[in-house]
């Protein structure tokens, strides 16, 4: 695709090629700004309908409002993370989207087909996975499997091929003819996964996946969830784990105290918390004349982590490449040895406490 | 398809259960230890009978606790989840467990009655012609205690919290509502009393399971 910039130095304009969801480096012909240009996903700009949509969903138990006026779309293709402190109405939102629990209040659609009211066909879309998976335990994992392809209209020939690739993809096939009653918590928390994929559903809803696995697991789990995005599958979990949520969410939702706080991409999440971009850098021999990088324009705040650890805050609004360039460019000349300069992100973690702090609002 | 499939997966389910095995082997046997220790003191009371008598009492009691604990056990341990996120009727989940503990029960004492008749025949000293009426309106009636018990049952396992609750409230509620069809043809003293108590009986276990399946379906999970 292509795009044309203006240049906020010179404003001359000028035209650069790229892919979707690419961000460049550009530097302006006419008078050598560098810049940086991101091209738009085209999943994002497109009018493309939403695979599931919540309207002012509001579910109040007695006097408790669990769930409070929650409003989102979810789009074919998208990993959508859904993350908040316990009793925040995680799992209250999910068992409404997959009809376990009805709404006082709102509109749900899923495939265009309307919650509760359309539920039997809207659930031949869904693959879920609840917080506490629980099977049958005189059951086989075969069994068990087979039944639940059964019932959510799988052919014979299919189900056992299904089965066999499912249970290799989270390595659970040696548990094929176990009794249920035989697994440890983890290989049930997989066969939960295995059996929410089993009918290759449009829509997988998984309910703290995660939580529960060992790390080899967790990473298998999240690579199984890329490629099911990447094949156009949309993805819907709560997790606590939030490097786990920013390792594979596209989008991500904060709840707290059953409304939402904040929604958007990581990047957007990130945009706002960010008043000042960070970079970190690490010297070969502490000197004083590091200091020196204070007079630079643009530069913020210097913070000294340690003898050779540096903070440097750096004025968002700023050309960032040019301040880190006048940087290098300035301990070069004060004979500082710089060992390593790297930009400084903040984790989903404090962005998830930064919105936390400053959207919670207790009932 | 999908109501055959919840029932063969149920049957078998139960059939392999701990408490069916009791009913399968166990019942028989308890039956031959009751005649072996009363063959002295109740002269000539013909095994069959014997047997007859004890499932009538147990079979219902046992039907009802056994769907009561599954049902609630099934909720606490979120088994229903799995089951009602497919597009299925509700009504399948709790339609195939009552027939299929209908089904394993009845077996199960048909098999203990069976097991009687047979000692009585080969002990000769009965007149089977004689007791084998008897057997069998009692076994009619049997069906229909099992049948209400069953439903008292699911009922009791829908809308109990607790598996200590649901048992304390289907053994008293079980009796007493199982024994309705009994109790009506001895009060206004009918003719034909088996064919009453087999129509109340139905009546009965319509009425509960068509409650027990509404607040089902109005369940959250």
């Amino acid at each position: 695709m292509e795009k044309t910039i203006r240049c906020p130095n010179c404003s001359k304009t000028t035209t650069c090629t790229g892919s979707p969801g690419e961000t460049k480096k550009l530097t302006c012909p006419s008078c050598g700004a560098i810049g940086k240009v991101t091209f738009e996903d085209i999943k994002d700009s497109t009018s493309e309908p939403a695979l599931v949509s919540l309207r002012n969903i509001s579910k109040r138990y007695k006097d408790i409002l669990a769930v409070d006026n929650v409003s989102f779309d979810i789009k074919q293709g998208e990993i959508f993370g859904y993350i908040g402190p316990n009793g925040a109405g995680k799992t209250t939102t999910i068992k409404i989207m997959v009809g376990l629990l009805n709404k006082t209040s709102g509109n749900l659609s899923i495939n265009g087909y309307q919650m509760p009211e359309q539920k039997e066909h809207a659930h031949r879309f869904i693959g879920y996975m609840p917080q506490e998976v629980g099977f049958q335990k005189w059951r086989t994992t075969n069994h068990a499997l087979t039944t639940f392809g059964k019932l959510s209209g799988m052919n014979n020939t299919s189900i056992q091929q299904r089965i066999d690739e499912n249970l290799k993809l989270l390595n659970l096939t040696e548990y094929k003819h176990k009794k249920i009653s035989k697994l440890s918590g983890g290989t049930i928390q997989k066969l939960g996964i295995v059996q929410a994929l089993l009918h290759n559903p449009k829509l997988l809803i998984l309910d703290e996946p995660l939580s529960g696995l060992d790390p080899e697991s967790r990473y298998q789990v999240k690579k199984i969830l890329k490629e099911l995005s990447n094949n156009g599958t949309t993805v819907f979990f709560s997790s606590h784990i939030l490097s786990d949520v920013e390792d594979v969410a596209t989008k991500i939702c904060i709840l707290d105290w059953g409304h939402i706080v904040k929604i958007g991409s990581l990047d957007e999440l990130k945009s706002e918390f960010l008043k000042e971009n960070q970079i970190e850098l690490i010297l070969s021999k502490r000197s004083d004349k590091f200091n020196e990088i204070g007079k630079i324009s643009g530069v913020q705040k210097i913070i000294e982590k340690s003898s050779q650890k540096i903070l440097v805050n750096i004025e968002k609004t700023g050309d960032t490449d040019e301040i880190i360039h006048n940087i290098i460019k300035t301990l070069m000349e004060n004979n500082c040895r710089i060992r390593s300069i790297t930009p400084t992100e903040p984790s989903l973690d404090e962005v998830y406490q930064y919105y936390l702090r400053k959207g919670g609002v207790k009932q | 398809m999908s109501f055959s499939l919840i029932l063969k997966d149920e049957l078998k389910g139960f059939y392999k259960s701990k408490v069916m095995i009791f009913l399968w082997i166990g019942l028989p046997i308890l039956a031959l230890l009751v005649h072996i220790s009363t063959s002295n003191s109740v002269e000539g009371m013909p095994i069959s009978l014997l047997t007859s008598m004890l499932v009538s009492s147990i079979g219902g009691l046992l039907a009802s606790v056994m769907l009561t604990v599954n049902i609630i056990n099934e909720k606490d341990t979120r088994v229903f989840d799995l089951f009602l996120i497919r597009p299925i009727k509700r009504w399948y989940l709790l339609v195939s467990k009552f027939l299929a503990v209908y089904i394993c029960v009845s077996i199960a004492c048909i098999l203990a009655i069976s097991f009687g008749i047979m000692i009585d025949f080969f002990e000769s000293e009965i007149l089977l012609d004689f007791v084998m009426k008897g057997i069998i309106d009692s076994f009619i009636m049997t069906l229909s205690v099992i049948a209400i018990s069953s439903a008292v049952g699911i009922l009791i396992g829908v809308i109990s919290p607790s598996i200590v609750v649901g048992v304390v409230l289907v053994i008293f509620v079980g009796n007493y509502v199982s024994s309705i069809p009994a109790i009506i043809p001895l009060v206004f003293n009918m003719d034909n009393p088996v064919t009453i108590v087999l129509v109340i009986g139905v009546i009965i276990t319509i009425i509960l399971m068509s409650l027990g399946i509404i607040l089902f379906n109005k369940k959250e999970f």
